[in-house]
């Protein structure tokens, strides 16, 4: 045990003199952290939700990259062969690079949670301890790829090619980087066979909701780190230029990936699925006064699905949340007066972006938005008898395309939609209906969305949470100029 | 003390060792010689384990070498085998604890002169100072069969000689030591017996005197023509040719020279310089892998 030790206190003493493990290892991660606070800057709170993303590229990239080139490295310079001769077991050389990639790996994400607190906003986790073990499970997971990598590999050129070989795949369509829900099903599939979406669940829910709540994610990634290290054992080689395989391990490592893959098919796909970050706030939270996120200061996720806020009592007053209405018929100015229009993301931003009126379109979106317009005469939804499912129908046409990141068409095609309500929808109506929507997201049903590809849109399947979330923040940006319409015309009449 | 026996080793359809037959004895300098993969190497890694044999014994002591044995051997391995990063100290701490002893640290690293580099980085240390580490940290748990792969290979003169005498100094304190080399010159002067390998197999074994002994027929002849010679120009078949010098091996001193000579005269030129000599045991380990190859 102390040969272990001292062999993993001197690799990652020797792994802090390397200057370029140290930019890999430390600076990128610090990068990524910028980077994810600069794209996800309208979250409600900075990088919460995105925290199970962040951690789990951290330990990809030391897995794929800084473990393997270093094995592969020192086995090339025949360290391994030397350290080999000495009669030491091969288990104390592969755990001592384990337990010093393990411990890079913590210093790692802890200057990302910290910087990510201190600098950025973000509320520290709320179950430290329970991310603490999530994450040292989902590095021990990648670690063991990182390991098969590195049996494989001949050289440190080919490490890097390998490396990005499983990185890339993993990042875009493994469920890291790209939620899995805005992936096609046959990638949504593939991403549950893969370590990288179980091990961002994993985080997110350890760091949100406490171990307990990550249990399944975390069974999943044992057996993937498993499967990892019977392969390494199995591909084990102390010379780049020779290549034995024993069957046992290999076989051992089948049979796990085996496991998991069951596992991760046969269960509910809520249960692995990477939680959707909470890009909007829920509907009370636009409300005033302040109901900040819950969990804002826990440090804890909020809940999408939360009702409304309970009645206050006293419903003219400024401070106080209206009783909510019981149909959007029963909607009042006292209801619309207490919607705090400040707290929206920016027009500017990611999250339901919206031009400028008038900004200079290309040709190409010109043609988009000219057949999403004339398609919708024809559109079914469009036409629904019922004027609340009708707006929340020509609402997803406007989320849709926010949630794809479909640019520039994401920000001028919401003019048209809102257009297209107040020719829809008579004006005393329609800020009610908005305001009803905003409140229900969850209601109505979504069958439009079926058939989004009339209007040359793309067809959403999956979870329809995100684009519900979309359609409510786009019902309060409608709703808010029609409200600044409505003032401006009173001032304009008080003043006249 | 090392027991060899049988030893065969196949990679594919690469035959590396087909059945090597060696003992090196307690107090022996014992020289594995031959050209680039003639063996050499895997006959070490099969001694320490690198190398699985397909065939044959390996005994330390008499028993059979598993893992505790090893415990019995050092080795300094061919290349750099160290991280680039590591220094002396860190080196030898950590063989240290490789090797479950606990040596006087400082000492071990001033005995191999390297009491000021300690701190110093692997990758920043000479040729010879990099030896040396190496040496120490196979010495440091007092084994009694030592193996230097190439330990010569790149070191200067003068760090040759200081090796050559370490090595010595090696067999003295009455370890066993086998190293391999292709160095024929440094083998002569460091070992005590030679095994030369061709092709996995072991073609000569003695000692130096007796491996020159079982050449003394052989004589070797060079010399300078005034004219540029061909390699294939009549009767300077099997010679080597490099401009107007000449070189051969022979066991017909007199008839050689003759020949020669006539094939320069023959040509219209003249011999300006001749020199025959005894051969060397370079000049008989170079005519037995001749002779394997052929």
């Amino acid at each position: 045990m102390t040969a272990v030790l001292h062999y993993a206190w001197l690799t990652l003493r020797l792994n802090f003199r390397n200057r370029m493990a140290l930019v890999y290892g430390y600076l990128f991660p610090l990068v990524f952290v910028l980077a994810f606070a600069v794209i996800y800057r309208h979250d409600p709170e900075p990088l919460t939700a995105r925290l199970g993303p962040l951690l789990t590229v951290t330990a990809l990239g030391g897995a794929c990259f800084g473990l393997p080139t270093t094995l592969v490295a020192e086995r090339d310079r025949g360290v391994w062969r030397r350290y080999r001769a000495t009669g030491r077991s091969p288990a104390l050389f592969l755990s001592g690079q384990v337990a010093s990639r393990l411990v890079h790996l913590l210093i790692a994400a802890g200057l990302q949670i910290l910087v990510a607190a201190l600098f950025l906003g973000m509320p520290l986790p709320g179950f430290p301890l329970a991310l603490l073990a999530a994450f040292l499970v989902v590095s021990l997971a990648l670690i063991g790829l990182g390991l098969t990598i590195a049996m494989i590999a001949n050289s440190v050129p080919a490490v890097q090619a390998l490396g990005q070989c499983v990185f890339l795949p993993m990042l875009m369509i493994g469920g890291i980087a790209v939620p899995p829900e805005n992936l096609p099903e046959w990638a949504q599939t593939l991403a549950r066979l893969l370590p990288g979406q179980p091990a961002v669940s994993a985080i997110q829910l350890a760091s949100g909701q406490g171990l307990a709540a990550a249990f399944g994610e975390l069974a999943l990634l044992a057996l993937h780190g498993l499967a990892g290290l019977l392969v390494a054992i199995g591909l084990l080689r102390w010379d780049s230029a020779r290549r034995p395989a024993r069957a046992g391990p290999i076989l051992g490592a089948a049979a796990a990936w085996l496991g998991a893959a069951v596992l991760a098919l046969s269960a509910t796909p809520s249960s692995t699925s990477v939680p959707e970050p909470e890009v909007a706030l829920p509907p009370a939270a636009y409300l005033s006064p302040s109901p900040a996120a819950p969990g804002r200061s826990s440090g804890k996720t909020s809940a999408p699905e939360q009702s409304p806020p309970a009645p206050s009592g006293n419903p003219a007053h400024a401070d106080v949340t209206p009783t909510l209405p019981s149909s959007w018929r029963h909607v009042g100015e006292e209801h619309l007066q207490a919607i705090a229009f400040d707290r929206l993301p920016d027009d500017a931003g990611l999250v339901a972006p919206m031009a400028v009126r008038g900004t200079p379109r290309d040709a190409a979106t010109e043609t988009q938005l000219a057949a999403v317009r004339s398609g919708l005469r024809a559109w079914p939804p469009a036409a629904e008898p019922d004027p609340v499912q009708r707006a929340r129908n020509l609402l997803y046409v406007a989320a849709v395309p926010d949630l794809l990141q479909m640019d520039p068409l994401e920000r001028h095609l919401p003019w048209l939609v809102f257009d297209r309500l107040r020719q829809d929808i008579p004006a005393p109506d329609l800020p009610r209906i908005l305001y009803w929507i905003a409140m229900h997201p969850e209601e109505g049903d979504d069958r439009a969305l079926d058939s989004l590809p009339a209007l040359g849109l793309p067809q959403v399947t999956g979870p329809t949470r995100q684009v519900r979330e979309r359609a409510m923040i786009y019902a309060l940006k409608f709703l808010k100029r029609l409200e600044d319409q409505r003032r401006t015309f009173a001032e304009a009449a008080s003043a006249t | 003390m090392l027991t060899v026996s049988g030893l065969r080793k196949r990679y594919g359809r690469t035959l590396a060792l087909d059945g090597v037959d060696l003992t090196v004895a307690a107090g022996e300098v014992f020289g594995l010689l031959g050209p680039n993969g003639a063996g050499k190497t895997t006959t070490v890694e099969c001694i320490v384990g690198l190398v699985e044999p397909d065939e044959g014994e390996l005994r330390l002591e008499g028993a059979p070498i598993d893992r505790a044995a090893l415990r019995g051997i050092g080795i300094a391995m061919q290349g750099p085998s160290l991280p680039d990063a590591i220094t002396p100290m860190e080196a030898v701490r950590l063989f240290a604890g490789l090797y479950s002893v606990e040596p006087d640290l400082h000492r071990e690293l001033a005995t191999a002169g390297l009491a000021d580099k300690r701190d110093a980085r692997y990758a920043t240390l000479s040729g010879g100072q990099k030896q040396r580490l190496n040496l120490a940290l196979a010495l440091l748990h007092d084994p009694r069969l030592v193996l230097l792969d190439e330990p010569t290979a790149g070191l200067d003169p003068l760090a040759r000689a200081d090796l050559a005498s370490a090595v010595r100094a090696l067999a003295a304190e009455g370890r066993a030591v086998l190293m391999t080399t292709h160095d024929l010159g440094e083998a002569e002067r460091v070992c005590d017996r030679l095994a030369l390998l061709a092709r996995g197999r072991i073609v000569a074994t003695g000692t130096p005197a007796e491996l020159l002994g079982a050449g003394s027929a052989l004589t070797f002849i060079e010399g300078e023509a005034s004219i540029v010679l061909e390699p294939g120009d009549e009767g300077l078949g099997g010679m080597e040719i490099d401009g107007r010098r000449f070189r051969c091996r022979t066991e017909d001193p007199t008839g050689t020279v003759q020949r020669i000579a006539a094939a320069i005269q023959s040509r219209g030129g003249t011999l300006l310089a001749l020199r025959v000599g005894q051969a060397r045991l370079e000049d008989v380990i170079l005519e037995r892998l001749a002779r394997t190859a052929e």
